[in-house]
């Protein structure tokens, strides 16, 4: 079943080249994100669909990627359906929306790739691959803005994972006589790796994905590349390219927890971790343009997870639970400020008012998702980070949890100042009202219910794929 | 006999800080490239099965095939893309662009061969080290590597022009390549294709954004791309 979503962009690329047709752009990206859905569905619920068609090794589902995949499935298939909408407003040219259509495909097919593979090499090649697909995507609207966005993008994301790749050079001469990436001989073998040389390669990894996932202090790229570039693009950078970096970040986590040498790994993720909420706290209080404010969002969701990992055990199952409410939530929070950009046509939080009487429904869409992402009680959100301020208080950190909580406190006041001005004000001047497709507005309202049913009630099953994707941190 | 070229290749970062003209810095970049392939065909003369006798006939160049790749590869990622391709790419980008010089640097050229320098001796004496870690690595190779690591940022950050930047992270790709080879484990091939394959259609797309900037800005300065802020923000 790997092989199916992995070649399945590819052949949807030669597709779409051979028959130029307009109407199988955006067939070939929905049908991708139901394949895409079904095949992560049934790793899920551990049925193969196709046992004949067994993958090759550098590529493999486990109990930790199961859920990254999961999450961005969902993701993916909202988007795309949003997407549907979305396109036709934004451009008419045939050779745009092709271009368009090519690099999105790639852009999932790299991330799905990073995600699956059992290889760190293979990880990094598809994690740069992100980068160049996206690179255009952010570069779509063809503006001043949008060109300085993806060259820092680029240039910013290529240097880092440059540098991760100095860390994975440095851990193949830290492993000795073993002359293998793959992620299970580096598991095997950890208790034999030269301590210094992990460490020392450990920084470097962590740096360089760390641009990636957009930890302070080598973000400033993500609050330019997630404003620029179009809404469901900007949806998928931050709910799914974040955590595929993220998991990368993982396994090599994983990999000093088991040679013995975490405490050194936690003490790095804890700083950079706070850092990305001190930034947040910092910037999202006097921001005008609420793409950006969202972005600021995403850099703090990161410290949260980097917090979690740094904490492990409870910690990290309250990680993995973020990580999957932020990634619905953040999802639905940038689709719906593309409908925002649609309605009132500028990015500035000063300029959209009365977003209720404008459009109901986007409005409320607008409030929903931040009474999400504020971690308000219906929403999964409050779990984990109830969680995380738990296992801060039960490790007796409590000037750390002060911190983190008063952090949070600040970060949301800035996201409700602009939020509650958006949408309660009355409205100045007359705003031409725009007809929406329903396509619109769907995806953010089922991501939201889920976010907030699991908040509610986990089932079994669930709570069951948790706990095992987080054995062994 | 290789740490000539290697010392050579430390010697380019150098002359590249030290100078102005971008025409100057691409044939720097044509040079590592030359440099590379020769520091590799001296780790492949050490090996014992590199000798004519390897592709003398069909069955030992059956026998030999990984070892073959293995150096068709290093053949076409030093000197085709290293030497030949990017160079030639990135000068027709300068054609078009009409930027030749790099006048405007932070810090004036003679304080630039200074620090560079500074840095070049930093990693000779990273490369004698006596810590039992450094038996790990080639020393000659790591100090030298990661000296031109250093130099590479350190020179995206105090240059003006955006192809400037690009040259300087070709030459940290470069260095990082050195870095590799100072390990004397080999990578899959698959995982060097893909490194290959990424850095280059990442200078690629580098190269077309510049192009970009040229087209909608009036001046390929890095301060021109500064106007994303979070305050004062205007769109």
């Amino acid at each position: 079943m790997i092989n199916l979503i992995l070649l399945f962009p590819l052949i949807a690329c030669v597709i779409l080249f051979l028959f130029k047709n307009k109407l199988l752009n955006n067939l070939m990206i929905n049908l991708y994100a139901v394949i895409h859905f079904v095949v992560s569905l049934a790793y899920c619920l551990n049925y193969d669909f196709l046992p004949m068609w067994q993958p090759n090794r550098f590529f493999a589902v486990d109990g930790t990627n199961r859920i990254f995949l999961m999450v961005m499935s969902i993701v993916f298939l909202a988007v795309a359906v949003y997407n549907n909408g979305y396109v036709n407003k934004e451009t008419s040219l045939t050779k745009k929306l092709r271009h368009y259509t090519y690099m999105f495909l790639f852009f999932v097919f790299s991330m799905t790739g990073a995600i699956l593979s059992t290889n760190l090499g293979i990880s990094w090649v598809f994690i740069e691959g992100t980068t160049l697909a996206s690179a255009y995507l952010i570069y779509f609207h063809k503006t001043k803005h949008s060109i300085e966005a993806a060259w820092k993008y680029v240039f910013i994301c290529s240097i880092g994972i440059a540098l991760a790749f100095v860390g994975i050079i440095l851990l193949t001469v830290a492993t000795g006589n073993l002359n293998s990436l793959f992620y299970t001989d580096l598991y095997n073998n950890a208790q034999l790796f030269n301590h210094f040389w992990l460490q020392l390669s450990f920084v470097f990894i962590l740096f360089g994905i760390g641009t990636k996932m957009g930890l302070a202090p080598v973000h400033f790229w993500l609050p330019d590349a997630h404003a620029e570039a179009p809404s469901p693009i900007s949806a998928l950078l931050s709910a799914t390219l974040l955590n595929s970096a993220f998991l990368v970040i993982l396994n090599v986590f994983r990999i000093m927890i088991l040679s013995g040498c975490d405490s050194y790994g936690r003490i790095m993720l804890f700083v950079m971790g706070f850092l990305s909420l001190f930034i947040t706290a910092v910037f999202v209080y006097h921001i005008n343009n609420y793409k950006r404010m969202l972005a600021y969002s995403s850099i703090e969701n990161m410290g949260i997870l980097a917090i979690g990992t740094a904490l492990g055990g409870v910690g990290m199952l309250a990680a993995i639970i973020h990580l999957i409410g932020h990634s619905l939530i953040k999802a639905s929070f940038f689709l719906t400020s593309g409908n925002i950009l649609e309605i009132y046509g500028t990015k500035k939080i000063k300029s959209v008012t009365g977003l209720l009487k404008t459009d109901r429904k986007t409005g409320w869409l607008w409030i929903l998702s931040f009474v999400g992402i504020a971690a308000f009680p219906p929403s999964v959100l409050f779990i984990s980070e109830f969680l995380m301020v738990k296992t801060l208080f039960m490790q007796k950190q409590f000037i750390l949890a002060a911190i983190f909580l008063l952090l949070l406190t600040i970060v949301i006041y800035g996201l409700g100042k602009a939020v509650i001005k958006m949408s309660f004000s009355e409205t100045s001047g007359e705003i031409e009202p725009v007809k929406l497709s329903w396509t619109m507005y769907l995806p953010q309202m089922i991501m939201l219910i889920i976010a907030f049913i699991i908040g509610v009630y986990m089932p079994k099953s669930v709570t069951g794929m948790l706990l095992m994707a987080v054995v062994g941190f | 006999m290789e740490n000539i070229f290697i010392i050579l290749l430390g010697l380019s970062m150098i002359y590249i800080a030290a100078t102005s003209r971008l025409a100057a810095h691409i044939n720097m970049l044509i040079a590592q490239g030359w440099l590379l392939f020769f520091v590799c065909l001296l780790g492949f003369a050490q090996e014992p099965w590199f000798n004519w006798h390897m592709i003398s006939g069909m069955q030992s160049i059956i026998d030999n095939m990984p070892h073959i790749i293995g150096f068709m590869f290093v053949i076409v990622e030093t000197l085709i893309v290293k030497a030949f391709v990017i160079p030639l790419f990135l000068k027709k980008v300068l054609r078009r662009t009409n930027a030749h010089r790099d006048t405007e640097a932070n810090i004036p050229h003679f304080y630039c061969l200074f620090i560079s320098s500074i840095i070049l001796f930093a990693g000779f004496l990273i490369a004698n080290i006596n810590i039992p870690e450094m038996k790990l690595v080639e020393p000659m190779y790591f100090g030298v590597s990661i000296a031109i690591i250093i130099t590479s940022l350190w020179l995206i950050t105090i240059k003006h022009k955006v192809l400037s930047n690009v040259i300087g992270f070709i030459t940290m790709e470069n260095g990082i390549f050195l870095l590799s080879l100072s390990v004397a484990k080999e990578m899959p091939i698959i995982v060097n294709l893909g490194v290959l394959l990424d850095i280059f259609i990442a200078v690629f797309i580098l190269g077309m954004l510049v192009k970009e900037i040229n087209n909608e800005f009036d001046d390929l300065e890095v301060s021109q791309l500064s106007d994303l802020k979070d305050y004062e923000y205007n769109d």
